[in-house]
C-alpha cells in the first residue's frame, strides 16, 4: 500500500443540523428508514421508460417521472426546514450540489447546450431555496460525488472557512443512464444485488435524492439547532490503478478508510458500524473487504457490516448524501440494517455482515463508503452526539 | 513551434488566476491548442466517439512531462478536472442512440463519466490522491488548496476541458500542476 502523509483537519467541530431524503421507498426519512429496516429490497420491473431492447429491466424507482431539479429543490428546502435556517441563515448558506449534469442537456438543441450546464443547474436549485448567491458547487465526480462534496464541506467548516453548508445529491433512474449500464453489462440479471455474496451477479440503479445541512458546532449553538449527528472524520483517496476498475487490493480504499479514522481521532475497534460501498460486483466487493481488513485489521472480522444498496440500489451522484443519511438514521434508531439478497460466503468477502434480520445497535462511530470510476474512493465517520 | 492561440492562453489564464488567489504555486502547465500544430487531438485507446477524454489526457500528460521530474517521486497528486457542461458530445451520442432504439456501444458505459479518464492519467502517471470534477475553475483550485490543507494530497493536477457545442470555437483544454507553498519550499530544500 502507497505511504501517504497523516491526514490533517481543522480543529473545529462540524455537526449535521437537517436532512430530507427521496428514494424508491417514497419521499422522507421516515419512509426511508422503515422501508430499510424492513429488509425487502425496493426493487421492481422499470415502468418510467421502455426496457424491452434491456438486458435487464428492473431497478429501485418511486412511481413515475419525478424531475430532477424539481426533487433537488424540494429535497434541500426540506433539509433547510429540518435545520430550522431563517430566511437570513439561507441566504448565507452555500449549496455544493453533486448531480451527474442537468439532465436536459443531452436532446436540447445546439444553440441551447451552452445554458444547460451543471453550474447553471445548481445556481437555480440554489435560487429556488434561498440559498447564497455565492460559493455554489457543482461536484460531477460519478458515485463519490456527493461523498466528496461532504468531505469538502466538513473540511472547510473544520478550518473555519465556512460557517455552514448545504450539500444535495441526487439521481432519479433515466433511460440514457440505465441504457448505458446495460450496455456495459453490471446490471444484476436476476433482479437482485447481493453485495458480499456467492452467487452476485451486479448492480440495480435506484432513485435517490438527499441533502444535509453541514455547519459548525458553533453555529448551530447559535441557532439552538440540536446536532444529529457529527461528521467526524472524513478520507478521499485514488487507486492510480485503472479508469473503472477498483485496485484488486483495495490499497485506495484503505488509505482513505484510515484518513477518516485519523480525523475522527478513532481507532478501528471504536466503529460500530459500517455501511459499505458493496455494489454487489464480481470485482468491487472482494477489493473493499481487502481495503477493510487493510485498514482495520482484526476489527474487520467483529464490526458489522452491510450495504444498504442491496436494498434502495445504486443511485450514482446522489449515493453519498443517501447512504450517510441512511447510517444516520440507523445509527441514532439504534437498527443495523441487513446486507440483502445474502446467498452464501464468498471466501474473498469475509465480513461479518447483518444478516436475515437488522440488528440492535447503538454505534457512537459509523462509517459510510463510496467508490467511483477512476479509483475514486471516499470514506465518511459520523458520530452521534 | 507557432505561437500559443490567444484562444489558448485564456483558459490557462484563468486556471493560474484562480490558483494565484487559492494561495497555490504553479509547478507547470500545458493549454490546447497550444500550437498551429494542434489540430486533431490523439486517439486514447479505449475513449470513442468524443474528444473529452483524449483532450483531458493530452494536455495533462504535457504538464505532468514538463515538470520538474527530480519533484515527482513520492509526491501524493489529486486530479480536479473542471468543466462547464461536461461531455456533452457522448451524451448526445447516447440520448440519439437510445431515442432511436439503436445499440449503446459498450465503451460509451465506461466514458459516461469523467472519472474514468482520471482513472487513466491517475494509473498512467501514479497520482494517487483523489479524483474530483467540478463545474467552475475557482471552486477545482479551491477544492485543489483545501486538499493540500488537508494532507490528502501534495499537490493536484487541475485540467479544464470545455467541449466546443455550437460550431464556433473549437474544443479548449488546459492543465496546471499546483502545489502548496510548504511543499514547494520541502521539494527546493530536499
Amino acid at each position: 500500500m502507497d505511504s501517504t502523509p497523516a491526514a490533517r483537519r481543522g480543529t473545529g467541530t462540524v455537526v449535521v443540523t437537517g436532512t430530507a431524503v427521496l428514494s424508491a421507498y417514497g419521499r422522507g426519512t421516515e419512509a426511508l428508514l422503515t422501508g430499510i429496516l424492513s429488509g425487502l429490497p425496493a426493487f421492481a420491473p422499470v415502468q418510467r421508460f421502455d426496457v424491452t431492447a434491456r438486458r435487464v429491466g428492473v431497478a429501485a424507482t418511486m412511481p413515475g417521472s419525478p424531475e430532477l431539479r424539481t426533487e433537488m429543490t424540494r429535497a434541500v428546502r426540506e433539509a433547510c426546514d429540518d435545520a430550522c435556517l431563517s430566511p437570513s441563515d439561507r441566504a448565507r448558506t452555500p449549496l455544493f450540489l453533486a448531480i451527474h449534469g442537468d439532465p436536459a442537456i443531452a436532446r436540447a438543441p445546439e444553440a441551447d447546450k451552452p445554458g444547460l450546464g451543471p453550474q447553471a443547474f445548481t445556481t437555480a436549485v440554489a435560487g429556488g431555496c434561498g440559498l447564497a448567491e455565492q460559493g455554489i458547487r457543482c461536484y460531477m465526480s460519478a458515485c463519490v460525488a456527493a461523498s466528496t462534496a461532504i468531505a469538502d464541506a466538513a473540511a472547510m467548516i473544520a478550518r473555519g472557512h465556512a460557517d455552514r453548508v448545504v450539500v444535495a445529491g441526487g439521481y432519479l433512474v433515466d433511460c440514457d443512464q440505465f441504457a448505458l449500464f446495460d450496455a456495459g453489462r453490471v446490471l444484476a440479471d436476476d433482479g437482485q444485488v447481493r453485495p458480499f455474496s456467492a452467487g452476485r451477479r451486479g448492480l440495480l440503479l435506484g432513485d435517490g435524492a438527499g441533502a444535509v445541512v453541514i455547519e459548525s458546532r458553533e453555529s448551530a449553538r447559535a441557532r439552538r439547532a440540536p446536532p444529529l449527528a457529527r461528521i467526524a472524520g472524513w478520507g478521499r483517496t485514488g487507486d492510480a490503478y485503472h479508469p473503472c476498475q477498483p485496485h484488486p487490493e483495495g490499497h485506495g480504499m484503505a488509505r482513505a478508510v484510515t484518513a477518516a479514522l485519523q480525523r475522527a481521532g478513532i481507532a478501528a475497534e471504536d466503529l460500530g458500524y459500517i455501511n459499505a460501498h458493496g455494489s454487489g460486483t464480481g470485482q468491487s466487493d472482494p477489493a473493499e473487504t481487502s481495503a477493510l481488513r487493510l485498514a482495520l485489521g482484526d476489527a474487520a472480522g467483529t464490526v458489522p457490516v452491510s450495504s444498504t444498496k442491496s436494498l434502495h440500489g445504486q443511485t450514482l451522484e446522489a449515493s453519498g448524501v443517501l447512504e450517510l443519511i441512511v447510517t444516520l438514521l440507523a445509527a441514532r434508531k439504534g437498527m443495523l440494517p441487513i446486507n440483502a439478497g445474502f446467498l452464501g460466503a464468498d471466501d474473498r468477502c469475509c465480513l461479518n455482515l447483518v444478516l436475515a434480520e437488522a440488528l440492535a445497535a447503538t454505534p457512537e462511530f459509523a462509517m459510510s463508503l463510496n467508490a467511483a470510476f477512476g479509483g475514486a474512493n471516499t470514506a465518511l465517520v459520523i458520530g452521534l452526539p | 513551434m507557432t505561437p500559443l492561440a490567444p484562444v489558448a492562453s485564456s483558459g490557462l489564464a484563468a486556471l493560474h488566476a484562480a490558483a494565484a488567489a487559492a494561495g497555490l504555486m504553479v509547478s507547470s502547465s500545458a493549454s490546447w491548442p497550444e500550437t498551429g500544430a494542434d489540430g486533431e487531438v490523439t486517439a486514447l485507446a479505449g475513449f470513442v466517439e468524443s474528444n473529452f477524454s483524449p483532450l483531458l489526457a493530452e494536455v495533462a500528460g504535457r504538464a505532468l512531462r514538463r515538470r520538474d521530474q527530480s519533484q515527482a517521486s513520492g509526491q501524493v497528486t489529486a486530479v480536479v478536472m473542471v468543466t462547464a457542461l461536461g461531455d456533452v458530445t457522448s451524451a448526445t451520442r447516447v440520448a440519439a442512440a437510445v431515442d432511436s432504439g439503436k445499440r449503446v456501444f459498450p465503451l460509451m458505459f465506461f466514458q459516461s463519466v469523467p472519472n474514468a479518464v482520471a482513472g487513466y492519467l491517475a494509473a498512467r502517471w501514479h497520482l494517487t490522491g483523489p479524483v474530483v470534477c467540478v463545474s467552475g475553475t475557482s471552486a477545482g483550485l479551491d477544492v485543489a488548496a483545501l486538499l493540500i490543507d488537508d494532507a490528502d494530497a501534495d499537490e493536484a493536477l487541475v485540467v479544464r476541458v470545455d467541449l466546443a457545442v455550437t460550431g464556433g470555437d473549437g474544443d479548449r483544454a488546459a492543465a496546471i500542476l499546483v502545489t502548496g507553498p510548504a511543499n514547494r519550499e520541502r521539494l527546493s530544500t530536499a
